[in-house]
């Protein structure tokens, strides 16, 4: 052991689940939140502390995995846990893993591997906080995963945009009236290879859909027991934004897949691998879905012309049969002749 | 002069936020036609609202705005005129994002008040759900399927004006008949659901509920402490480890630790009920359930706790076995005992108990699935009901 | 200075360096084993953690040193350490200040005992780097301790007493500490460091207890509340404030017996108020100026004298107040504003006379602000505010609105 090892804090062994009868019993995130029915950040959340086990704290910035989740005396928490601000995620995660690296090297306390996962949303996590979460992936010698959980709005402040909202979303800062059917022209966000390319020494960033439970938890594993900082970027069916009957929740995360609307892929140690469903899309040996059978189950797209759909599929097939990396990294010259419908 | 009249509509969150909304600015709107002055609002507790978690509305109604502003500045009135439950499972008492414990649907409402069901159950059903009352009040029953949608696609099947114009009868002080269809008429534009409004206010019939009548049960309360008993830094103690499940002389499986305080199932329209004969064990409804709320059986089977499930419908829509896992009108049950423990007591009996609940059961859903449904529901309703309903 | 640690404990007697105040309150992180320090530049504030940094490039110093992207991710950042049990420290000055409000707004009800300086500058807009106490003060009723400090030896001693205090199981709360701009962070002076085993006895580890975040305590801290908790929970802080006082003083007395500095009192320092008839009322390094007039004026026969608030707060409001009403008047120079306030004085004026109103004897307060920006406070507008405070003795009344002393009009 060199000194940096001796100084750097311990890893956990999380080897991953083999197959979905292997998956421990124990629940360290149980009910007594207040999340809508049908949340699939709720799933996630229960996922993500069930991969991660009992020597994990959990640090949640402001959304609804803050606000309906963790309701005074009605936590759902059996790991600790402790909310932080909207855009701290990144910095919560390496002041506290900081935090037990100082007072482990120190001899203050005993030296053991501690999961630091801090979660948040979409609004957390690609608007206000992706500066903070950018410089957490820098600081190399801290181990912990932060956790964006992406339900495509600020869903707890009652729907509002976000810049991981699909284009064309109906929001409550998005509405269809009567002059514009589509105030929300933005693209969203490609946020997971953002920060895979643009962090060349974190070595674990993923994309995950708890609709894909066992590949979602060994994912958690992989990525706590890399070492350094790690990023997964979650995609959650939100029933309550999405307008969708809670029960298909799982459903339309398998669909965002499935269109290839939601690539799932790992960049490990510098190597990128779609997998899953993506991956036989890629290799087509997994028909990719038309963007209709998403989109119309939403009332979020109700709105849409059949001009709006068409637009949508071909971005979508841009992303798959145009982009340098298919489904990941998006440089290709020629996009920029594409326009959305007026 | 006359007096301040309070209304509250208790609905379900986000499904029921539209509906709530139109009803309770309806009855302000008619009011103020007939010379008087009131305020809508919703339970700023309840906001941001979750889906199917009960949710409040409020209207209150003044003859003067002096008289307004004793009901101003609060979160809720002590109590109601009338209690609005658009949703007739929200009989069996509300658990809210707004309060801690246990709350019964008709908790507000004043002596000779009334209480106003959407149901498709008798008015004595209906009875049975609502805990009793030291008085007497009024229940009036308006014949529906409770009415959900989602946050963005309303579905127009009149259930809003249903209720108001149902208001205009069981409350007239509140509102005459001609000042609620003449609101309606400006509000809506709409000939069609002036006519739903009169025939609901012809049509729905009202009956007392008597003290010795309802649901005996004392709901769960809470009681908030002093700042002295609260830990410091604004912290709680997390929840416990759950353990093995012990059934008789059976140790085995998992049910994990349940939070006391929020329990969650009157969230719940809709109940999962489990065929543990065609269970194939791939664990699937308890890995993707949101909420947690199925205990591992010492035979590796998933026993629903009634108390923490909500109602979602994803373990159903996982589940790979027909009819292993179906969805049931929660109105059709009158407890939250152990399935699973019925199943073992007698196999048989459960058997028969699985076929009679997904046999009859009256409809229900939970908003979206496809563009064009509502339109579908909305012409069958019409078919069906000779006219009732209308719409889109 | 910075003779080897090792030696100095084992010496057992303090050295003299020739440091600024920021540096002095760099040294004192070493010396209480701070384990998390950030950093973010702006000036004069960057002077501490460059200090921070050189102290750790060497090896002289063992912690966590973190770079952070913002201000608001630098206190996000100790907050979190100090809620695992590290003892940490940050801080910011003039608009970075305001850039980390919303961290330093969450961290009292949270109960973390973090200590930040600031380093005091004006804010934004137009640019300036000079001091001005608006800063710190914006933060003034959240629940932090704000102290004020005068010299670099001061900025050292306060350090270890702000551990101590904001630590202590009855308190629990942050600590600011604030050092003028320029004055005080960018001017070294003679400092006595004392050795690391006298900090040690002062300064007991830092116990989270029950509140720590750590595998072992299962605990869920700052759920979401409602109207049916706030109230309480304020309530708490509001009892972790009242607490305070008695904590300092506790702490100035061991400090007094382990160091062997500081008289008086804890909460603020006298000079010339024996036997004074008037007195002028300020915060910082405002002192300087001041007492050089104090002493000129005594030697031309007035009994003037000057009281330096050290605790903002929590607001010594029974020792000034008994002290202040004495008095036939009072000059409060304030170097902050606070807009379209009664009489539009400064913050300090303000608090002073609501101090002055329990008391049976409330002399003229005269109010001023002066200094702002940095401008220096010279000894012309030192003599020209204790003039004006006199003439108020002797009328019986203070000018009623709020003078701005040193202004070109």
């Amino acid at each position: 052991m060199d000194s940096s090892e001796m100084t750097a804090a311990p890893l956990p062994v999380l080897e991953p689940f083999k197959g979905v009868k292997r998956v421990p019993l124990e629940e360290y995130y149980t009910s007594g939140h207040r999340t809508c029915q049908g949340c699939e950040s709720a799933l996630v959340m229960k996922l993500m502390v069930k991969a991660a086990g009992p020597r994990t704290v959990v640090l949640g910035s402001t959304g609804c995995m803050y606000v309906a989740n963790t309701t005074y005396y009605s936590t759902p928490w059996v790991v600790p846990w402790m909310h932080t601000q909207l855009g701290s995620a990144g910095s919560a995660a390496v002041g506290t893993a900081a935090g037990y690296k100082a007072l482990m090297r120190k001899g203050k306390i005993k030296r053991e591997p501690i999961n630091v996962i801090s979660f948040c949303g979409d609004g957390g996590g690609v608007d206000m906080g992706l500066s903070a979460i950018s410089a957490a992936l820098q600081h190399t010698e801290y181990n912990h995963l932060i956790l964006l959980y992406d339900n495509e709005s600020y869903a707890n402040t009652d729907i509002q945009s976000s810049g991981s909202t699909p284009y064309g979303a109906y929001t409550s800062f998005s509405p269809a009236g009567k002059a514009k059917r589509i105030l929300h022209r933005r693209w969203k966000k490609n946020v997971a290879a953002m920060l895979a390319a643009g962090h060349s020494e974190c070595r674990y960033v993923g994309t995950v859909c708890a609709s894909y439970a066992v590949d979602f938890m060994n994912r958690i594993r992989r990525a706590l027991s890399i070492g350094g900082p790690t990023f997964i970027h979650s995609f959650d069916p939100c029933p309550k934004g999405w307008d969708c009957d809670p029960m298909m929740s799982h459903e339309l995360g398998e669909l965002a897949v499935l269109t290839g609307i939601f690539p799932l892929f790992e960049v490990l140690d510098h190597r990128l691998a779609l997998y899953g469903k993506s991956k036989q899309i890629a290799e087509g040996r997994q028909k990719r879905l038309p963007v209709r059978d998403y989109l119309l189950k939403q009332g979020r797209f109700a709105h849409f012309t059949d001009d709006d759909i068409d637009y949508f599929q071909a971005k979508v097939d841009q992303m798959w049969t145009r982009w340098l990396v298919p489904g990941v990294l998006p440089f290709q010259a020629d996009i920029l002749g594409d326009k959305p419908p007026a | 002069m006359g007096r301040t009249v309070s209304v509250e509509i208790v609905y379900r969150g986000i499904f029921q936020k539209t509906l709530a909304k139109n009803i309770s600015r309806g009855v302000v709107l008619a009011a103020r036609r007939g010379g008087k002055v009131g305020i809508a609002f919703g339970r700023y507790g309840d906001s941001p609202e979750r889906n199917g978690v009960p949710a409040k509305n409020f209207a209150i109604v003044a003859p003067d705005q002096d008289e307004l502003e004793l009901s101003m500045a609060q979160y809720e009135p002590a109590e109601t005129d009338v209690t609005i439950a658009v949703d007739d499972t929200l009989c069996k008492g509300v658990e809210s994002w707004a309060w801690y414990g246990l709350q019964p649907i008709n908790q507000k409402v004043r002596p000779d008040g009334v209480l106003v069901v959407t149901s498709t159950l008798p008015a004595d059903a209906i009875v049975e759900f609502c805990h009793r009352k030291p008085f007497p009040y009024r229940l009036a029953v308006i014949p529906a399927i409770p009415s959900f949608s989602g946050l963005w696609v309303y579905k127009n099947d009149h259930t809003d004006v249903r209720v108001l114009g149902t208001l205009a009868k069981v409350c007239p002080e509140l509102v005459s008949l001609e000042a609620m269809l003449a609101a309606i008429k400006e509000e809506w534009k709409d000939d069609l659901k002036v006519t739903s409004a009169r025939r609901a206010y012809e049509q729905t019939e009202v009956r007392v509920v008597r003290p010795d009548e309802g649901n005996p049960e004392v709901p769960y309360t809470f009681t908030l402490p002093g700042w002295t008993a609260m830990r410091e830094g604004v912290t709680v103690e997390g929840m416990p480890l759950g353990a093995p499940m012990r059934v008789g002389g059976e140790v085995g499986g998992y049910r994990p630790a349940r939070n006391p305080y929020f329990k969650k199932f009157s969230t719940r329209t809709m109940r999962p009920v489990v065929d543990f004969e065609k269970c194939v064990k791939c664990t699937l409804c308890w890995l993707q359930c949101p909420d947690g709320c199925f205990d591992v059986t010492p035979e590796q089977t998933y026993d629903l706790n009634a108390d923490a499930c909500c109602g979602c419908g994803v373990c159903a829509a996982v589940c790979p076995v027909d009819d292993c896992i179906t969805m049931v009108n929660e109105a059709a049950f009158t407890d939250h005992r152990s399935q699973w423990e019925r199943y073992k007591a007698d196999p048989a009996a459960y058997a028969a108990w699985v076929r009679g609940m997904l046999a009859g059961q009256s409809e229900r859903s939970h908003g979206f699935r496809y563009r064009g449904q509502y339109q579908e529901q909305i012409a069958k309703l019409r078919a069906g009901a000779g006219g009732e309903g209308g719409g889109e | 200075m910075d003779a080897d640690a090792a030696a100095v404990q084992a010496a057992e007697v303090e050295q003299e360096a020739l440091i600024s105040g920021s540096e002095a309150v760099a040294v004192a992180t070493k010396l209480v084993d701070v384990d998390v320090l950030t950093a973010y530049p702006i000036r004069p504030y960057d002077t501490l953690m460059q200090y921070v940094a050189k102290q750790i490039a060497d090896g002289e110093q063992d912690a966590e040193y973190i770079v952070a992207e913002s201000e608001h991710s630098q206190f996000e950042i100790a907050k979190h350490a100090s809620a695992v049990g590290a003892r940490a420290l940050c801080g910011s000055s003039g608009v970075g200040w305001c850039y980390a409000f919303e961290a330093i707004a969450v961290t009292p009800a949270l109960r973390l005992p973090l200590v930040a300086m600031v380093g005091n500058r004006a804010l934004d807009d137009p640019g300036a780097f000079g001091t001005e106490h608006n800063d710190a003060l914006a933060a003034r009723d959240l629940g932090w301790l704000h102290v004020w400090v005068d010299t670099a030896q001061e900025a050292l001693d306060t350090t270890l007493l702000a551990y101590r205090v904001a630590e202590d199981r009855r308190v629990y709360l942050p600590v600011a500490i604030s050092t003028d701009g320029a004055f005080l962070t960018h001017s070294q002076s003679l400092v006595r460091v004392p050795p690391r085993a006298w900090v040690d006895r002062f300064l007991p580890p830092y116990d989270r207890g029950k509140l720590v975040l750590h595998p072992d305590n299962p605990i869920t801290i700052a759920p979401q509340v409602n109207e049916d908790w706030l109230m309480e929970i304020r309530r708490q802080t509001d009892e972790a404030m009242r607490q305070a006082p008695g904590v300092i003083e506790e702490a100035w007395r061991d400090f007094r017996a382990i160091f062997g500095r500081g008289d008086g009192s804890p909460f603020f320092e006298e000079y010339y108020t024996d036997d004074a008839e008037i007195v002028l009322v300020g915060m910082g390094t405002l002192s300087m100026p001041v007492r050089v007039v104090v002493r000129k004026l005594r030697a031309e026969g007035q009994k003037v004298g000057f009281v330096r608030v050290r605790w903002f707060r929590p607001f010594d409001y029974e020792g000034l107040g008994a002290l202040l009403s004495r008095f036939a008047a009072i000059g409060v120079v304030d170097r902050d504003f606070s807009m379209g306030s009664p009489f539009h004085s400064g913050v300090l004026a303000n608090e002073i006379r609501a101090t002055l109103y329990a008391q049976d004897r409330r002399p003229p307060v005269a109010s001023f602000i002066s200094g702002l920006g940095g401008r220096e406070v010279t000894i012309p507008n030192v003599r020209e505010m204790f003039e004006l405070t006199r003439r108020a003795a002797e009328s019986g009344a203070a000018p009623r609105d709020t003078l701005w002393i040193g202004v070109r009009s």
